[in-house]
């Protein structure tokens, strides 16, 4: 994961295997703002000899290992160069790997045993995972890049120097505190037809504001809650009803050190 | 002719060009803009102008030798967004836009000027460092402290 200074959230892969080659980079975002990244990648190119396109030609797969999957890696080998990119995702290893093939290709060939599932299933995976992806989880000038955890997910990098929002970023990861984050919440029945809207108010049972829904499906979602309330039981009111909800600490966000 | 490389020109070896061909191979440059301290005189005076302040005429006459010229450019980067660079060059290419003052030539290519335009070049002199700065940019929206990125009024 990387962030722009608006946007946060767009996944770079490397083509290109070693440094003298010309670099090569395929670029991962939410189809909704592919327009608005080339505008952005455009404008601060300026005079630099780069192209910038889109792929058109190329479909991208999340590969997330069921429960019985094992050890597949080890048959990723074998089929690996069929496929442009297969690499572990780089955000975490709880969403498996990222392959990216041309488009049409045929899936059980380059992943052995694999079959493709639901869309659904995907986004459900991530919100009980609490793992942000694309505008409607993580919207532009929104969206905070510490409290989006992208530190957690390799997001960050602390030591390439200046980039907009360079100071206020490292500043804050070094010595200031983050005391709301972006959080799996689970919500119990019975859920209101129409879903939660984004930014709809998350309360304590004792009516005090403990942050806001962002985005789910379902009876999961993720929302931006402070860190001092995620223990409690929680709520939203949505069209005069009363919707109970429980926040949890992913388990793979890096377990604090004890000082 | 032998190659040099000039002192503030990242990775790139120039070519003396001996006096009096101060151009490279190609199409001769143009001209038509000519920035000047007073009054617009370009022929396409929306492409925008630089000043030169006189501290930046006496540094260049200072340090150019033969046909070197101070080549402002402007590049993604740094903590706002953009950020100015500074070379000294021979090479005068078909979208480049030059002036000069009291002898000393200052070249920014057609896009970089888009971006400071209406801008002084200085050479300031300080505790801290000497260097060509850009000040008193019409279109920065706020710049850094050090003076070398800033972003844009769009």
């Amino acid at each position: 994961g990387v962030c722009f200074s608006d946007l946060v959230g767009v996944t770079f892969f490397r083509l290109h295997e070693r440094p003298e080659e010309e670099p090569h980079i395929l670029l991962e975002c939410d189809s909704g703002v592919l327009d608005a990244i080339q505008k952005h990648l455009k404008l601060y190119k300026i005079r630099r000899k780069v192209n910038i396109a889109p792929c058109l030609d190329l479909s991208l797969w999340a590969v997330v290992p069921g429960e019985r999957a094992g050890d597949i890696t080890s048959s990723f080998a074998k089929c690996a160069d069929q496929a442009v990119i297969l690499t572990p995702d780089p955000r975490t290893e709880v969403m498996g790997w990222r392959l990216i093939t041309k488009k049409g290709a045929n899936l059980s060939e380059i992943i052995p045993g694999s079959h493709i599932g639901n869309i659904q299933d995907y986004h459900r995976h991530r919100y009980k995972q609490g793992i942000p992806e694309g505008v409607k989880d993580l919207p532009p000038g929104v969206a905070l890049p510490l409290e989006s955890n992208l530190a957690y997910m390799n997001g960050i990098s602390f030591t390439k120097g200046c980039y907009i929002g360079q100071e206020l970023t490292a500043r804050t990861h070094h010595v200031g505190v983050i005391r709301k984050r972006l959080l799996p919440v689970h919500f119990s029945a019975p859920l209101p037809e129409d879903g939660i809207p984004e930014g709809a108010e998350i309360l304590t049972e004792s009516g005090k504001s403990a942050g806001k829904f962002r985005a789910g499906g379902g009876e999961v979602g993720i929302a931006l809650l402070r860190l001092a309330n995620i223990n409690e039981p929680l709520c939203l009111n949505i069209a005069g009803n009363k919707v109970k909800l429980t926040a949890r600490i992913p388990e793979w966000w890096p377990k604090p050190t004890s000082k | 002719g032998s190659w040099c490389p000039a002192p503030l020109c990242r990775g790139r070896a120039l070519q003396r060009i001996p006096p009096g061909a101060a151009c490279a191979v190609g199409r001769p440059p143009r001209w038509a803009s000519s920035f000047s301290q007073s009054g617009p005189t370009a022929s396409d005076p929306s492409e925008g102008q630089v000043f030169l302040s006189e501290s930046c005429v006496k540094r260049l006459l200072e340090i150019t030798e033969g046909s070197e010229f101070l080549r402002l450019q402007v590049e993604g980067g740094g903590c706002s967004g953009f950020q100015y660079k500074f070379s000294l060059d021979t090479v005068i290419n078909p979208d480049d836009r030059q002036g000069q003052r009291g002898g000393a030539r200052v070249v920014v290519d057609v896009d970089s000027l888009a971006f400071v335009k209406g801008s002084m070049v200085d050479f300031s002199q300080e505790l801290i460092r000497s260097s060509f700065q850009v000040v008193s940019n019409p279109q920065v929206e706020k710049g850094c402290s050090c003076g070398t990125s800033f972003s844009v009024k769009f």
